[in-house]
């Protein structure tokens, strides 16, 4: 109840410094997870009156969604399949706060040096947080907290335990030596990556009393977290949208002071909001409005269309009672198995078909297994020898297999073989090879000394293992 | 043919696979706005590609074992299979993709820089399991099944990482898509040769005759030798051969020859068995055909 009073007694405050125009339409986050099992997409769509407070109870009827592949050419969604209104009130919220801690934290809101610690920023701004945190009545929501200023600290992963997010924020350290300047959007992309990997809708809220001021600018250190390198906006822009992570930018500090100016256009893009609070009083007004926005969202779920597209946008058309229309788009990727399509439909791509049928066809054709005509000897397995040549063709003479160098088949290597090991002799009578040994040898797996040799009969060697062949013409010969 | 030039052979089918099924995928991703949701166009895109992959793969054996018969039936079953394998394959990518992202990622970059990917090779994983399966399953032999599933999920998944990797490195290029189809099938080709080796007891080598140099491997708990077309080692143009002469049997370890005709002999080592347990180097002669076992 004392929130309820207090934010209604303090949103005067913040309508003043609610830097969007004011009726208007946001998708604040997308959650695509759905998409590739049941062509489910899911909006989170936060609508604000010209005050800058939630619009309630609006009927399905009153938005329309339509989708793009191009970003040009519209097409409408015949329906919309679930419209909820308050559902992150039965899902829960996860906010990380991200707040500044740089040097300029610990001035006076004017903008002065003190020792005060009352009249500190970092002093007013924990005292909203800890405010925030005591609006935070749902159980299911959570809360993160983390700090930066020349580096970015991540204090606490959202969690149920708000004592625990109090404790730490009254921990925060004033930063010492090169740790008091301001890296915005690197901090935002680091805490976009701490964030990422939680279900469901989530919002980073970040609270700057500056712009972004990298210490590698200034110092010329490598900066630990971020090296000599400058983060561009761009970078957290790109990552928020790819997360459906909304940012809520707070500019906190005294009027007309300099603000960030990527700031307020990567909260756009992320389907956050940005606010300027002067005071204390102020601050916590935005941070309650931040939370009743989040709160008082819609969510409407309707089937994808097919476009192909790696990146598609979803246009939301609201009518408001008096029929006025406004709409907002949004960005999600949609991905397949093999990706977008090429040019377009293309015949001649089928020719790499007909050559792999034909290539086939002839790959049938090909006789893998060839018979030499002569008849001859050929090595199957050398084992441990070193033979003279793979295959030896065999004439009418003797032909001398051994470890000779002058023997027509050398194996060397193998001590067991002799010089002249085997030989093997043509008889023109009887038009057959014999194989005579010095010793026995093995033929087909028998010990001989000699052996009138057969078509495919396996010669064993001491482990070198080769194979007779007659040879093709000798078949013709016998036929 | 030699194993090793058995195994050239299956990347080779594999690459043709790849080849084949580009030009389809390509167009249905064309027709994707036709399709009423991601989910029925992942699993036409599975069927299509899955179909012609397991359609060319399914003819490898006809091809390596030169016996023509078997390839026109090698193709069908194939194209069933591998059309099979491709829709459930990449249904349970996307299976996979749900528990990657519901469970852990829910961080979309993450889920496109890994999720997506890692699921998608789950799926090519799924898919080479069934595409080189088919010719287990259509000589209904679990062996050649357990060689199908071990050189078809590893061939698939690795195949998948390439084919995922070109997507991603050349997102707005043909040739990215169809250079990661070739290795795809290569791959698979290749990986199924390599564990039908590693999972062969042996080897029988012909040493003579028209198909001399032929290398048999021997993975199935039983074998037959014949004249037969139907036979698993089938010797056409050899003579004395019976349709089933011999019958090759696995106990545990050992293989055993049996001759189960008893017009004709069985040879081994130039003695005539009826029963032999094979050991390194033994020469069989079955009718005028004869064969070295050995072991890869």
């Amino acid at each position: 109840m004392f929130i309820r009073k207090l934010l209604g007694s303090l949103i005067l405050f913040v309508i003043g410094s609610f830097s969007l125009s004011a009726e208007s339409i946001r998708v604040s986050q997308i959650d695509t997870n759905k998409l590739l099992l049941n062509q489910q997409v899911k909006l989170y769509i936060s609508l604000t009156n010209n005050q800058g407070r939630p619009i309630q109870k609006q009927q399905k009827r009153s938005f329309k969604i339509f989708e793009s592949g191009n970003g040009r050419t519209f097409q409408i969604i015949p329906e919309i399949k679930s419209f909820q209104v308050g559902a992150n009130y039965e899902d829960g919220i996860s906010f990380l706060l991200l707040i500044d801690n740089s040097e300029s934290m610990y001035w006076t809101m004017e903008g002065r040096k003190t020792k005060k610690d009352a009249q500190r920023r970092i002093t007013h701004a924990k005292s909203a947080v800890t405010s925030f945190l005591g609006s935070i009545t749902n159980p299911k929501d959570k809360v993160g907290l983390a700090v930066y200023n020349s580096s970015y600290l991540l204090l606490s992963s959202p969690t149920q335990d708000k004592k625990k997010i109090e404790k730490q924020l009254a921990d925060i350290q004033r930063p010492q030596g090169d740790g008091i300047y301001s890296e915005i959007y690197g901090s935002v992309q680091l805490a976009i990556d701490e964030f990422s990997t939680i279900k469901g809708r989530k919002a980073i809220i970040i609270l700057s009393d500056g712009v972004n001021n990298p210490s590698y600018t200034y110092t010329k250190k490598i900066n630990e977290q971020f090296g000599e390198r400058f983060v561009s906006y761009q970078k957290p822009t790109n990552a928020l949208q790819l997360e459906g992570i909304s940012l809520y930018v707070v500019n906190f500090g005294k009027k007309g002071q300099i603000k960030d100016r990527h700031l307020s256009r990567i909260s756009e893009r992320s389907g956050g909001v940005t606010f300027n609070a002067h005071s204390r009083k102020q601050l916590q007004a935005v941070y309650l409005t931040i939370i009743d926005q989040i709160l008082k969202e819609y969510i409407i779920t309707y089937r994808a269309s097919m476009l192909p597209a790696e990146k598609k946008t979803v246009k939301v058309a609201y009518t408001n009672k008096r029929g006025k229309d406004f709409s907002t788009t949004r960005s999600y990727l949609a991905s397949t198995v093999f990706g977008q399509p090429g040019l377009g439909f293309n015949p001649f791509y089928f020719i790499a078909f007909i050559v792999s049928v034909l290539l086939l066809w002839l790959l049938t054709r090909i006789k893998f297994e060839k018979q030499r005509a002569q008849p001859s000897i050929e090595i199957l397995n050398a084992g441990a020898g070193n033979v003279s040549t793979q295959i030896l063709d065999l004439g009418n003479a003797q032909t001398i297999i051994g470890s000779a160098s002058n023997a027509d088949m050398t194996i060397a290597g193998v001590a067991g073989i002799e010089e002249n090991h085997v030989t093997v002799a043509f008889d023109e009578k009887s038009n057959q090879y014999t194989l005579i040994g010095t010793d026995k040898v093995l033929v087909n797996n028998q010990a001989v000394t000699t052996k009138v040799l057969e078509p495919g009969d396996l010669i064993n060697l001491d482990g070198v293992t080769m194979i007779f062949d007659e040879g093709t013409e000798q078949d013709k010969d016998e036929s | 043919m030699s194993t090793f030039m058995k195994k050239l052979v299956y990347g080779l089918i594999g690459l043709l696979a790849g080849l084949a099924a580009w030009p389809f995928s390509e167009t249905i991703l064309v027709f994707q706005p036709y399709f009423s949701s991601y989910f029925m166009f992942i699993i036409v895109l599975g069927l299509v590609f899955g179909g012609l992959m397991g359609g060319f793969l399914g003819s490898s054996e006809g091809i390596t074992l030169s016996v023509k018969s078997r390839i026109v039936p090698g193709i069908i079953v194939g194209m069933i299979l591998g059309a099979v394998g491709g829709a459930v394959g990449f249904w349970i990518g996307q299976g996979a993709l749900w528990i990657v992202s519901e469970l852990v990622l829910h961080s979309n970059k993450l889920l496109q820089a890994y999720g997506i990917p890692i699921s998608r090779a789950i799926g090519w994983g799924f898919l080479g399991v069934f595409i080189g399966s088919v010719e287990g399953f259509r000589t209904r032999s679990f062996a050649k099944i357990k060689v199908g599933i071990a050189g078809g999920i590893i061939g698939g998944i690795l195949g998948g990482i390439a084919l995922e990797y070109f997507r991603l490195r050349f997102p707005d290029a043909f040739f990215g898509r169809l250079i990661g189809s070739l290795i795809l099938g290569l791959l698979i080709g290749l990986f199924y040769g390599f564990f039908e080796k590693k999972f062969s007891k042996g080897v029988l080598r012909l040493l003579n005759g028209t198909l001399k140099g032929k290398e048999f491997l021997l993975l199935q708990n039983k074998i037959r030798i014949g004249s037969s077309k139907k036979v698993e080692i089938h010797l056409p143009g050899y003579e004395n051969v019976a349709d089933i002469h011999a019958v090759l049997k696995s106990k545990k370890t050992d293989l055993v020859v049996n001759n189960v005709n008893t017009e004709h002999r069985v040879l081994v080592n130039e003695l005539n068995v009826s029963e032999h347990q094979l050991k390194l180097d033994d020469v069989i002669q079955v009718g005028s055909a004869k064969f070295w076992f050995f072991y890869k």
